[in-house]
C-alpha cells in the first residue's frame, strides 16, 4: 500500500536562512503522525509547502503514490489534501451548510442557490461527524469547539482522505479536546490519514500512532512509530543541539537592586499573578510559545494594556504607567518591538528622524524649538558605537538591511538613556553573525546597569544571553530558576515547565475564544 | 557609554560621515533633483507660457489679481497639507473657513466690534472647529474622510441656520484694507501673510518638536506611539491647524470680496477641495502621511493660480477648467504611486 502523503527530501530557502535541508515525512492511510519540532525548526512551512501555500526548491511530494507539485493551495485542496488550521476560517455570518458547501456555492456565480440541496449535503457530513447540528444555524452562534468541528466537516466534503490539523487544540476546553480525538480516531478508522501538529506532548503521546520531529531545518526523526516512546524521548529528539552554546559568563548575583517589578500583576488581556523581579545590571530571559502572552505582558507594563489587578514598581516604589510615552519619560522604560518593520522603525523616514523619535521632547528648547545639531550630538555617538552602516543621516531606513534596521530600533532606546529595556525577538530574521553581535551587545548593555527583559522563542538565544529565565504558558508565569547556561539541562527545565502547566482549561478557553472573537 | 562594544571602531570617523552628509553642496545637488525644483520649472513655464500668449496676463492689473487668489489657494493647500502629514484628510476646511469669516463679518456688522479683535475670533472659531475634528477621530477611531464629511456638513448647515444664509456686505473699510493695498504695483499685501505662514509651517515641521511627531505619527502611528510619542495630541495639533489656516483663508476671500458671503466657497465649502489636495500632491506630499513639503505646496498652489487664470482670459469654459485640474491631480497621485513603487523595489534589493 503506498503512503497518502511521502514527503521526501525537501527544500526549501529564504534570503540569508536555510528553512529545510531535506525533509522527509510518510504518512500512512489510517494512521494519525506527529509533527513536531521547536519554533524555527522549519515546522510552519513544511505545513505552507504541503498546504500549496509556497513551492518547495528541491525534493518530491507524492499524493497516494502520485507525484504531484502545487502552485496555490487550491491545488492541494483538489488533490485531497484538506487543512483546520489553527485560527478559524469561517464565515461567522453564513449559516453552517453555507460554509461547508462554501467553495461549490462560490464557483457557481449566478445560478441560484438551492438551500435544500445544500442543507441536505451538510447534514450528510455533519451526521459522519455525528454531529447534531442543524445547518441553518449561522457559524456566529457556535462556540469554537464546533466552529472547528464545522471546519473538519468542510474538509470531509472536499473529499480529503488527507487531513492537517494545526494545533487544533490550542483554544479547546478539556473535554472539547477529548470529543475531538475521539471523532479523529473514528476518521483514522475510516482510512483518512492525519497529521497532527501540536506543542503539547500528552496529546500526542494519547493520540498519534508515528511521529516526525523538525530540528534546524532537518529531521530528527522520519515517522517512528510512536509505540514505546516516552515524554523525555520525544524532547531529545526535539532539542538535541550540535552548535555549541557561547558562554557570555553569567550574573548570578542576588544583592543588585531591583529596577523594576511587578507583583501579582492581572491585565485585562488575561495575565494572571504574575511575580517578576528586573534588577539592574541582569538580563532576565522570558521564553514561552507563541501565543503565551510574552508581548502581551511587555505592552502592558509599558501602558498599553490595563492592569487590573497587583502592582508595578520602579525602585520598590508602585507607579501606574498610563502610555509608552509615561513610560519613557517618567520611568525609562523601553520596548523594543518584536515588529522591526511595523512598530520598531519608521520606515519611510530617515535614520535620524528614527532614532531622534524618543528624545525630541527631552531635547526642545522653548516654544519647542530644536535643532537637527542638538539630535544629532546625541544620536551620533549611539549610532556609531553600534556600527549602523548607513549612507547617511538621513538616509531612508527602508533602505538598510535588517541588521541595520534592528540596531536603529535599538539605538533609539539607548539614546533615550533608559534604564530599563524590554527587548522583544531581539534577532528575528537576522543572519547570524550580526545575531552574536546582538548578544554581546545586550550582554553589554545589562553589565552596564541596565534591566533588561529578553523576550524570545529562540532557546539557544535564551540560554545564551539569561542571567535568568521565566517560562510563560498561557498567560502565566509556570516557572523561574537560574541560568546554568548549559543546554540540555536547561532546554528539559524550560520544556518541563511548559509541558507540566496545569491544564487551566476553562479560563483559558474563555480567554482564547474572546480573543478569536477580538480579532 | 558604550566604548569596549565587540568589535569597536573609531567613533569619530563614523560622526564626521554622519554630519558631511548634510552640507551644503549635497542639498544644491538634492534640490535639483527633486519634485520641488521640477515643479518650480512648471510655475515658471506656465507663467512665461501666459505671459507670452495671452492678452491681459501680464498687466499690472491681471498680475494683483493672480497674486490674491494665490495668496488664498497657498493657504487653501497649507490647511489641507496640514492634515495629509498625520494620514489623514479633512473635507470640512471649506465649511471652517466659511465659518470663521461669517463669524468674524457678524461681529464687525452686527456687534460693531473692531475689525482685528474680530478677526482674531474668527481665526478661534477655525482652531476650535478643527480641535473638535481631530478629538472626535482620536476618541472614535474612525477615520477622518468620514468624520469630516459629517462636520463638513453639520458646521455649513448650523452656520446656514443660524445667518439665514444672510450675507454680511457692509464690513468696515479698514478690514477689506490689506486686499485693496498693492506692493510694488500689483502684488498684493496677503501674498505676502500667506508666504509668511508658509515660512512658519516650515519652520514648525524642520525645527520644533512637535513638528516632528506630527511627521513621525502619519509615517508610522504605532512606532511613533511606542516610541513615547502621544498620537493623539499630534492628530489633534494638526486637524486644528487646519481649522486655523482655512479660517485665515476665509477670511482672507472676504476681505476680498469687501463681504463675509456664505456660498464664497460654493455650497458646503466644497469649491476649495480640489486645489486643496492638489497643492500638497503636486508638491510631493504623500497621501499615506509623513512627508510633506511646505514649499511644493506653496508651488502647486502658485501653480493651480497661474493656470486658473491664464485658461479663464484664453476664455476656456470653466468647466474645461474644473477637467483640467482634476487630471492634474489624477496625474498627480499616480506620480506619487510609481514613486512609492520605487521606494519599495529599493527596499527589496
Amino acid at each position: 500500500m503506498s503512503p497518502a502523503l511521502d514527503l521526501s527530501e525537501i527544500t526549501k530557502s529564504f534570503p540569508g536562512v536555510k528553512a529545510l535541508r531535506g525533509v522527509s515525512l510518510r504518512l500512512d492511510p489510517g494512521s494519525i503522525h506527529a509533527l513536531l519540532g521547536e519554533n524555527g525548526a522549519g515546522k510552519s512551512t513544511l505545513i505552507k509547502i504541503i498546504t500549496g501555500a509556497q513551492s518547495p526548491e528541491g525534493g518530491e511530494i507524492c499524493v497516494s503514490g502520485k507525484p504531484v507539485c502545487f502552485a496555490n493551495p487550491l491545488q492541494a485542496i483538489e488533490a485531497g489534501i484538506g487543512v483546520v488550521h489553527q485560527e478559524r476560517n469561517l464565515i461567522p455570518r453564513f449559516s453552517v451548510g453555507e460554509n461547508i458547501l462554501l467553495d461549490r456555492i462560490a464557483s457557481a456565480s449566478l445560478r441560484p442557490i438551492n438551500y435544500s440541496a445544500v442543507h441536505d449535503e451538510a447534514t450528510h457530513w455533519l451526521r459522519l461527524l455525528e454531529l447534531d447540528i442543524d445547518p441553518r444555524r449561522l457559524v456566529s452562534e457556535l462556540n469554537v469547539a464546533t466552529a472547528q468541528m464545522i471546519e473538519i466537516a468542510r474538509a470531509l466534503s472536499q473529499q480529503s482522505r488527507i487531513l492537517l490539523m494545526d494545533e487544533p487544540t490550542a483554544s479547546l476546553t478539556l473535554s472539547e479536546t477529548q470529543a475531538l480525538f475521539r471523532m479523529l480516531r473514528r476518521l483514522r478508522d475510516q482510512g483518512v490519514a492525519i497529521l497532527f501538529v501540536s506543542h503539547k506532548l500528552e496529546e500526542i503521546l494519547e493520540l498519534c500512532d508515528a511521529v516526525t520531529v523538525l530540528r534546524d531545518g532537518g529531521n530528527a526523526c522520519l515517522s517512528r512509530p510512536l509505540a514505546g516512546m516516552s515524554r523525555s524521548d520525544i524532547v531529545s529528539l526535539m532539542i538535541g543541539r550540535a552548535e555549541p552554546i557561547p558562554d557570555l559568563g553569567r550574573n548570578q548575583r542576588t544583592d543588585l537592586p531591583v529596577t523594576l517589578s511587578l507583583a501579582s500583576v492581572a491585565t485585562l488581556g488575561g495575565h494572571r499573578d504574575i511575580d517578576l523581579d528586573l534588577r539592574s545590571g541582569e538580563i532576565v530571559g522570558l521564553y514561552g510559545l507563541v501565543g503565551a502572552g510574552r508581548s502581551e505582558l511587555a505592552r502592558a507594563i509599558i501602558g498599553l494594556d490595563r492592569i487590573t489587578h497587583g502592582e508595578i514598581r520602579i525602585d520598590g516604589a508602585p507607579v501606574s504607567i498610563g502610555s509608552p510615552r509615561e513610560a519613557l519619560h517618567r520611568f525609562g522604560i523601553g520596548y523594543v518591538s518584536e515588529d522591526r518593520k511595523q512598530e520598531g522603525v519608521i520606515l519611510s523616514h530617515g535614520v535620524l528622524a528614527n532614532v531622534g523619535s524618543t528624545v525630541w521632547s527631552r531635547l526642545r528648547g522653548w516654544f519647542g524649538f530644536l535643532r537637527d545639531a542638538t539630535v544629532i550630538r546625541l544620536v551620533a555617538p549611539v549610532l556609531s558605537a553600534l556600527e549602523v552602516k548607513a549612507s547617511s543621516l538621513d538616509q531612508l531606513v527602508e533602505n538598510l538591511s535588517g541588521g541595520n534596521q534592528q540596531k536603529v530600533s535599538l539605538a533609539k532606546w539607548l539614546a533615550a538613556g533608559t534604564r530599563v529595556l524590554i527587548v522583544d525577538e531581539p534577532t528575528v530574521g537576522i543572519d547570524v553573525k550580526t545575531k552574536a553581535y546582538f548578544h554581546q551587545l545586550l550582554h553589554k548593555l545589562a553589565r552596564e546597569g541596565r534591566a533588561v527583559l529578553v523576550i524570545s522563542s529562540d532557546m539557544p538565544e535564551l540560554i545564551t544571553l539569561s542571567d535568568r529565565i521565566a517560562v510563560m504558558d498561557h498567560y502565566r508565569l509556570v516557572g523561574k530558576f537560574e541560568n546554568s547556561g548549559d543546554y540540555g539541562e536547561m532546554s528539559h527545565a524550560i520544556m518541563a515547565y511548559i509541558h507540566a502547566a496545569p491544564p487551566t482549561a476553562s479560563l483559558k478557553s474563555q480567554n482564547s475564544a474572546a480573543n478569536a472573537a477580538a480579532t | 557609554m558604550l566604548e569596549g562594544l565587540p568589535p569597536a571602531q573609531g567613533s569619530d570617523a563614523t560622526e564626521t560621515q554622519y554630519e558631511n552628509a548634510g552640507r551644503l553642496g549635497g542639498k544644491l545637488g538634492r534640490f535639483l533633483l527633486s519634485s520641488e525644483f521640477g515643479l518650480l520649472l512648471l510655475v515658471v513655464l506656465a507663467f512665461a507660457g501666459f505671459w507670452l500668449s495671452t492678452r491681459g496676463f501680464s498687466s499690472p492689473f491681471n498680475q494683483f489679481g493672480l497674486s490674491r487668489s494665490a495668496a488664498v489657494n497657498i493657504l487653501i493647500s497649507l490647511s489641507m497639507m496640514s492634515v495629509i502629514v498625520s494620514g489623514g484628510l479633512d473635507l470640512s476646511i471649506g465649511a471652517i473657513g466659511v465659518c470663521a469669516s461669517i463669524l468674524a463679518g457678524w461681529l464687525m456688522e452686527a456687534c460693531r466690534w473692531p475689525a482685528p479683535a474680530s478677526v482674531a475670533v474668527g481665526l478661534a472659531l477655525g482652531g476650535l472647529l478643527g480641535f473638535a475634528n481631530g478629538q472626535i477621530i482620536v476618541r472614535t477611531g474612525m477615520h477622518s474622510f468620514v468624520v469630516t464629511l459629517a462636520t463638513m456638513s453639520v458646521f455649513f448647515g448650523g452656520m446656514i441656520i443660524l445667518t439665514t444664509a444672510k450675507p454680511f456686505d457692509s464690513l468696515p473699510d479698514d478690514f477689506s484694507l490689506p486686499a485693496q493695498q498693492h506692493l510694488f504695483g500689483a502684488v498684493s499685501p496677503l501674498l505676502v501673510y500667506s508666504v509668511l505662514i508658509a515660512c512658519m509651517m516650515a519652520y514648525l515641521y524642520r525645527l520644533t518638536a512637535i513638528g516632528r511627531d506630527m511627521l513621525a505619527v502619519g509615517a508610522n502611528a504605532r512606532a511613533a506611539l511606542l516610541s513615547g510619542i502621544s498620537a493623539s495630541r499630534a492628530v489633534t495639533l494638526c486637524h486644528a491647524m487646519a481649522g486655523i489656516l482655512a479660517a485665515v483663508a476665509g477670511v482672507m476671500l472676504s476681505m476680498r470680496n469687501g463681504a463675509a458671503i456664505p456660498s464664497m466657497a460654493g455650497n458646503l465649502g466644497q469649491d476649495w477641495l480640489l486645489p486643496a489636495f492638489l497643492g500638497p500632491v503636486l508638491g510631493g506630499a504623500s497621501l499615506s502621511g509623513g512627508r510633506v513639503s511646505v514649499l511644493g505646496a506653496v508651488l502647486g498652489a502658485v501653480l493651480i493660480s497661474v493656470i486658473n487664470n491664464g485658461l479663464l482670459l484664453l476664455h476656456v469654459g470653466a468647466f474645461w477648467l474644473q477637467f483640467f485640474l482634476g487630471m492634474l491631480l489624477l496625474g498627480a497621485v499616480m506620480i506619487d504611486k510609481a514613486r512609492m513603487r520605487v521606494f519599495a523595489s529599493g527596499d527589496r534589493r
